[in-house]
């Protein structure tokens, strides 16, 4: 099981790689550090004529941070968040999201950008920093722009990036002392792919109350009533399993059930 | 030098001998990466093997077409002339013999089927050029299962047969009018699911010609080598001294590794052919789309019995789905001829009748894993003891504890005439009630533990017959009937012992117990002591390592050679003490008389490099000894357990988590106690697999579903619970040292233990599994139905 | 291929590599340090587990090029590291080992287990050792092992502060940028060949379908603001036919009457092109045709097999005409080994929806073709989404998410 042939590309700036990315016309990837892309290339299932390593471009594996949000270059890696070797904006949510991301030694290569790009709907960045209101940063061609992460996935792996567009930066706003922050994914093998997941952020200082249902047939989904979920002494639960259950998202009981629970357990750790 | 107490308390058994709990002796090169497996090695010129593979189930081959510069490099049936098709014909009546060619020939019969290889300079590159080759192909309508193959009337997975069924059985003993009146009757359909077997090192193959030995030589992954040498030579059309085969260190083979391959017939079809070397190491894809499944059986069961719980009879139909092509040397019949011998379990019972069909779909072919049928009967017979005892009220383990052979019937023959040679069955359920303490559990089980998950507990009893002699292989009717089993020891010069088995150890640490029962008899240092397996060239001929016989049986044989040298050691030790033989004692690696003693080592000098000290009718024959073994009695030895497990089920996510599992175990004598409780805890493991996790399913065209570690779970760290395990030691009244074979018998229980907690569990709900692996989807199923029946009835 | 150097178990190596070879081939084929092992290629087992820049990382799914500059450890290089000594002396003594195929990988783990989480209990260790799989042992002599180290580590040594590493992919922050390509090697095979290569496939007889056994028909109707005759005769023009189907695109006509045809599908990083032929059966006396194809995509040895029957009924006395399609097809090879596999169903309905609109709007616009959508290539829009999930899911799952 090997890749087929491709070549080898590892520009210095953003500049040479959007060059690249459009001189190759949809036949390049883009790689980071390839935790996402290695197994497909492997299986042979992606042959890109093309691969243009971004990881030599220093801006991507730094942090910046704005007075109100963090941006994170996108060749950051799983293992540096994990281990706090980044500031971060959610009060130890973010590492703790990180750690449970596959296994340590696909942290220490797998970055955020890598895994936002490939837009597994069940990967863990995807629906949690959805739920964190997190926008991409986004270089191509036409120069630089930033994307709502809602907007950004249009299709399980698939995102709304032009040929010569890549993910150069993940912003995310600093949450408040008194942020409170919940998820919850049910996998049938730790460190395996989530048949379902939740991610609650409740930020009362800031006025936020997100709930997102991830590991869906597609797109996370926003959970439409917060209020109704958030009533107190388990009421809020009982709302929510149902409210979820009724939106019928994967139209299959067993899933939607599961679904349903999974955002409930997610809600729980944020009760009050 | 080693400290760790036994997990059960009992006394640990001091020096290095037999029951001794040492650390291995092979250890060391696995973990400084130094160890030998067929991918690691090279050879000037060396080319890699990439397969062309069939994408579809059933298809007729109307061309291969290979790209003309590729021409000398890819291969196909037609440059195989004179390579005969591998051919496993059961010794049982009415059996329909199945010819594999290595590369298809005329049709493709499983998704996956090899039927170009491409030759190049590395994998990489071998499999561009297999990218490059096309196939056109014919579909045809594919049996992708084995009702669906039962029933065609017209489609034939192979052409000459009048069916789709390599073979039936039927067993009938006793009356049937004992049913009559039978106050519960059960019956259940119970499946277990297809899956592969996963050795972690997949198989490989490198292959060259020794122009100076005029010898074909083949490293290749197996559990067998004397065997492959047998099949490789009948498929080359060589003659068996003109192959040499080895097996170097395999990483796991669990029964994968004992059949041969239709890659490794071509890749020494190449060597032989081409006169230069090749290899071809089976990748992750290949093994979970294209090798050799395994347990899938299927059972429409009834059992009877009073309103006791005791059991009256069994009546079962089995369908075995053994994919197209029977393996070469298991057959595609000893699952099934298993099944129907050993249904009945470890239980007493007047009546049973049985029904087997091998059935050929268009699936690749089947062969016996870890357990054999013993997984996929003990987990259809155990539901039904389950099902039993929901029936009459009664604990579980209690409808056990009635049924089981007693151990004043020992050695008793069961109705199939299956020879229990010993040991006390009922008790290993009550030390598993004991050990996992059910009447607490009962107590905690009422209220839950406070997270919503229903808690329960399961019970599984088996007998593990294990190295079946040669009657019972006779009477199964496969091409390979094992005899006697051999073993060479050599005392070395330096007076250290090297000892030469032809079975393999591919991790379960023969290179330290055999050396243990070599140290008991002749009391050399065990790291005086070197074990050679795995070489045809310099090991005696064996069956291989397989059907939990290698201790029993090389064992044997090793302890056999051992006191013939012992024997020999002592004239020359009384000798060199100027007395008689029956004047010494061999003890502690000397001969000693009243007055004084004499080092192995010495004695060992005295016959190499002194031996004009020693007369000409001193031990005449030498420190060298090639020994035969058969048990007195060789139908096999009857090791068995209790499995307990106590499950939590999420009624939310149809998750099941272990909480506690207990293992009671009568081996026999336990040579390492150390490697017994790692065979059986690795066993356990891989049980768990099939409980929970592993499958590979079919399509109903026949495309394999699970091609990668995502699709295709196997248990990690955190899917395995600590194991507890409890020793009885009953030894084997017909066997040297008492020693029974003990390797597969973790895998055959806790399909079984753990269905059942997850039933006892779901009791409140009413909901039943009955289906391996109990995935969350199909225990949310079983909920939901059992939901939905208790609507329509109110 | 391109020059690499790498610093492995404390060398400096030069070697020359294609760009697709990852380290842990480098290590095994080039440099022989096969102890490093090879147990799915998938990301998943563990086994092939190596030290870069300090780090464990999956050498299987590791560019070695990428790393270029980097520091390799394989497990040949810790025999006289103390950690390891230790390791080694208590995997020993618990027996957590058997096989020992996935001991080089469970070592390096362990050692990075025991640097990096000072305390960790056994739920712990279990959890940081999830990414190694064992088949032999049962994992139970390993945590047990760790666990024994830690404890005898944790009364001789201080915690030591956490290493400070780049925040980057491990071992991929030194090779030099370069401005020039590292070009697929022209001689290569897989290319050159490939894009050449007459079509290979024939369009063979259909096969007779057992009930059941082919995947469900997606039906599709709709109307037509044209004659019953106008269309049908539109529907005999199986290279307009073709244009009309996403993805598609007409090759060649034979002189036997069929068509050498092309689809091009992409989804996320998987491209697929399938390359075959189509013809197609009329019965004018019962306004019905059956459009038959089958091909072959080469880079994943897939191949596709389909059926588009069609009916036309009149309407609206004779001013209109309905068209039912209906597509049914089969998918073989890699790219249906997946589970969940009915999701092509989906999938074909979205293309079959996608065609219908197109084949509407061209024969109501009386044959011009600008308004067909997405001639070139089918892509994955939102708008499928639902339909593909399933199978691109498990096609593209986890291993391949991180």
């Amino acid at each position: 099981m090997k890749p087929s042939q491709f070549g080898y590309a590892r520009p210095a700036n953003v500049e040479e790689a959007v060059r690249l990315l459009q001189e190759a016309d949809g036949s390049a990837k883009v790689m980071a550090g390839g935790q996402s892309l290695g197994p497909l290339l492997n299986l042979r299932l992606a042959q890109p004529s093309l691969i243009i390593d971004i990881t030599a471009i220093r801006e991507l594996t730094l942090v910046r941070e704005e007075k109100d949000a963090i941006v994170y270059g996108a060749c950051v890696t799983h293992a540096s968040v994990e281990d706090r070797r980044v500031p971060d904006a959610t009060n130890g949510f973010l590492p703790s999201v990180a750690a449970g991301i596959a296994y340590r030694a696909v942290r220490n290569r797998g970055t955020m950008g890598g895994s936002l790009a490939h837009a597994d709907p069940a990967a863990d960045w995807m629906t949690t920093l959805t739920a964190l209101g997190a926008e991409i940063l986004v270089a191509g061609s036409a120069g630089e722009r930033r994307v709502a992460l809602d907007q950004f996935m249009t299709a399980p792996f698939s995102v709304a990036l032009e040929d010569s567009e890549f993910i150069i930066g993940i912003r995310i706003r600093r949450y408040s002392q008194a942020a409170r922050f919940g998820y919850f994914k049910f996998c049938r093998k730790r460190g395996e792919f989530a048949e379902a997941m939740g991610a609650v952020v409740i930020d009362p200082e800031l006025g936020i109350r997100r709930g997102i249902i991830g590991a869906t047939d597609s797109r996370p989904i926003l959970v439409p009533d917060m209020d109704a979920c958030l009533r107190p002494s388990g009421e809020g639960i009982q709302a929510a399993k149902a409210m979820i259950a009724a939106m019928k998202i994967a139209d299959d009981p067993v899933r939607d059930g599961m679904h349903a629970n999974a955002f409930a357990r997610a809600l729980k750790q944020v009760a009050q | 030098m080693f400290v760790e107490e036994r997990l059960d308390g009992q006394a640990q058994v001091k020096g290095q001998g037999i029951g001794a709990r040492l650390p291995r002796k092979e250890d060391d090169r696995f973990m400084r990466g130094r160890g030998l497996y067929v991918g690691d090695m090279k050879m000037p010129g060396l080319a890699d093997v990439a397969f062309v593979r069939s994408p579809l189930a059933h298809a007729r081959i109307l061309s291969v077409n290979i790209p003309p510069s590729l021409e000398g490099r890819v291969f196909t049936a037609r440059d195989l002339e004179g390579v005969k098709p591998i051919r496993a014909v059961s010794g049982l009546p009415g059996f329909k013999p199945s010819s594999q060619p290595p590369l298809a020939e005329g049709k493709v019969r499983f998704t996956g089927e090899p039927i170009a290889m491409c030759v190049g300079p590395t994998r990489a590159e071998a499999e561009d050029m297999a990218a490059l080759v096309s196939t056109d192909l014919e579909p045809l309508p594919v049996l992708a299962d084995f009702s669906t193959a039962e029933q065609s009337e017209e489609l034939r997975v192979h052409e000459e047969w009048p069916d789709n069924i390599y073979l039936e059985t039927k067993v009938n003993k006793g009356d049937r009018f004992v049913l009559d009146g039978a106050a519960i009757v059960v019956e259940r359909e119970i499946g277990l699911s297809r899956q592969c077997m996963v050795p972690l090192e997949g198989k490989g193959t490198i292959a060259w010609w020794d122009t100076r030995l005029d010898q074909l030589v083949v490293y290749t992954s197996t559990q067998l080598p004397h065997m492959m040498r047998t099949g490789l030579a009948e498929c080359l059309g060589l003659e068996e001294r003109q192959v040499h085969v080895v097996a170097p260190d395999v990483g796991g083979g669990f029964g994968f590794k004992c059949i041969l391959q239709p890659e490794e017939v071509c890749v020494a079809w190449l060597a032989l052919t081409k006169k230069r070397p090749f290899r071809w190491v089976e990748d992750r894809r290949e093994h979970l789309v294209a090798a050799a499944n395994t347990r899938e059986h299927h059972y429409r069961i009834k059992a009877f019995a009073d309103a006791d719980g005791r059991l009256l009879g069994l009546e079962a139909d089995v369908a075995v789905d053994v994919g197209a092509y029977s393996v070469w040397p298991f057959s595609a019949c000893l699952e099934s001829a298993q099944i129907a011998s050993i249904l009945p379990g470890p239980y007493e019972m007047p009546f049973y009748a049985c029904r087997t069909r091998s059935v050929a779909t268009n699936k690749p072919p089947f062969t016996p894993y870890r357990g054999v049928a013993r997984t996929g009967v003990c987990f259809a017979l155990e539901l039904m003891i389950d099902a039993i005892a929901r029936e009459a009220g009664l604990e579980p383990a209690e409808v056990r504890l009635r049924n089981l052979v007693r151990p004043e019937q020992m050695p008793f023959t069961n109705i199939t005439g299956k020879l229990f040679d010993s040991g006390d069955y009922p008790e290993s359920v009550r030390q598993a009630v004991d050990a996992i303490d059910l009447p607490a559990f009962r107590e905690r089980q009422k209220d839950g533990d406070g997270d919503g998950r229903l808690l329960g507990v399961g019970f599984a009893t088996y007998c593990e017959q294990a190295a079946h002699g040669t009657t019972v292989y006779a009477a199964w009717g496969i091409p390979m009937v094992p005899g006697f089993e051999q073993a060479t020891a050599r005392v070395t010069p330096d007076g250290g012992l090297e000892l030469r088995i032809g079975v393999h150890s591919h991790g379960q640490g023969m290179e330290t117990s055999m050396a243990q029962v070599a140290h008991e008899i002749l009391g050399v240092e065990i790291d005086k002591i070197n074990v050679v397996h795995g070489d045809t060239a310099v090991t005696p001929y064996s069956t291989g390592t397989w059907g939990s016989r290698s201790m029993v049986m090389a064992g044997g044989a090793v302890s056999r050679a051992c006191e013939i040298i012992a024997k020999r050691a002592i004239a020359i030790g009384a000798h060199l003490l100027q007395t008689t033989p029956d004047q010494v004692v061999l003890e502690e690696g000397e001969v000693r008389s009243r007055t004084g003693s004499i080092r192995f080592q010495q004695i060992a000098e005295a016959w190499y490099k002194t031996p004009e000290v020693l007369p000409a009718d001193v031990a005449h024959e030498g420190l060298e000894v090639t020994a035969g073994y058969k048990p007195k009695v060789d139908s096999g030895t009857f090791s068995y357990a209790t499995h307990a497990a106590i499950v939590a089920v999420d009624p939310e996510f149809g998750s099941v988590e272990i909480l506690d599992y207990v293992v009671v175990e009568d081996g026999g004598t336990l040579v390492n106690p150390l490697i017994v409780d790692g065979q059986i805890i690795g066993g356990v493991a891989q049980g768990i697999g099939t409980a929970l996790y592993e499958e590979s399913p079919y399509s109903e065209d026949g495309q394999p579903l699970a091609s990668t570690f995502v699709d295709y779970i196997i248990p990690g760290p955190c899917e395995v619970p600590d194991i507890r395990i409890l020793h009885m030691e009953t030894p084997s009244p017909f066997t040297a040292h008492g020693i029974k074979g003990i390797g597969e018998g973790g895998a055959i229980a806790p399909p079984a233990a753990i269905a059942n907690a997850i039933n006892d569990a779901l009791r409140p709900l009413r909901a039943e599994v009955a289906t391996t692996p109990v995935t969350p989807h199909r225990l949310l199923a079983a909920i939901a139905a059992a939901a939905e029946k208790q609507l329509g009835k109110p | 291929m391109n020059d690499l150097s790498l610093t492995v178990n404390g060398e400096k190596i030069s070697s020359l590599v294609e760009p697709r070879t990852s380290l842990a081939d480098l290590l095994r084929e080039q440099m022989n340090l096969t102890g490093t092992h090879l147990g799915c290629e998938q990301g998943v087992c563990g086994a092939c587990t190596i030290l870069v820049d300090g780090v464990p990382v999956r050498s299987c799914i590791s560019n070695a090029t990428a790393c270029g500059g980097a520091e390799v450890r394989t497990i040949e290089d810790f025999d006289r590291d103390p950690l390891m000594i230790e390791l080694r002396q208590a995997f020993n003594a618990h027996h957590a080992l058997q096989c020992g195929f996935c001991t080089p990988g469970m070592l390096i783990m362990a050692r990075d287990i025991v640097m990096r989480l000072h305390g960790a209990d056994e739920a712990r260790i279990r959890i940081e050792l999830a990414g190694n799989l064992c088949r032999c042992t049962g994992y139970a002599g390993i945590v047990k092992a760790i666990r024994s180290v830690i404890v005898s580590r944790q009364e001789a040594l201080p915690p030591r502060p956490p290493a400070s590493l780049p925040l980057g992919p491990a071992g991929s922050g030194h090779a030099s940028a370069g401005n020039a390509l590292v070009h697929v090697e022209k001689n290569g095979l897989a290319t050159a060949d490939a894009q050449d290569k007459p079509l290979q496939v024939k369009a063979a007889a259909a096969p007779a379908p057992l009930a059941g056994k082919r995947a469900p028909a997606v039906k599709q109707s709709f109307s037509v603001a044209a004659p019953q005759p106008v269309v049908w005769e539109r529907f005999g023009d199986v290279p307009s036919m073709i244009r009309c189907i996403p993805g598609a695109s007409l090759v060649s006509q034979e002189a036997d009457g069929t068509y050498q045809i092309k689809m091009r599908v992409k989804m996320g990083p998987i491209g697929a092109e399938f390359a075959g032929v189509a013809r197609q059966e009329r019965n004018d006396d019962a306004l019905t045709g059956i459009i038959h194809g089958s091909g072959r995509d080469a880079r994943s040895a897939s191949l596709a097999e389909g059926q588009l029957t069609y009916r036309l009924v009149d309407e609206n006395n004779g001013e209109s005409t309905r068209v039912d399609i209906e597509v049914s097809y089969q998918l073989s090879g890699a790219l249906a080994q997946f589970a969940r596999g009915g999701i092509v169903t989906h999938f074909i309905g979205a293309i079959t929806t996608q065609f219908a609109e197109n084949l509407s709007r061209s024969l109501s616009s009386a044959g011009t073709e600008e308004e067909v959508v997405e001639p070139g290539e089918l892509r994955i829009a939102g708008s499928f989404a639902g339909a593909l999930k399933a199978w691109l899911v498990d096609l593209l799952r986890s291993p391949f998410r991180k």
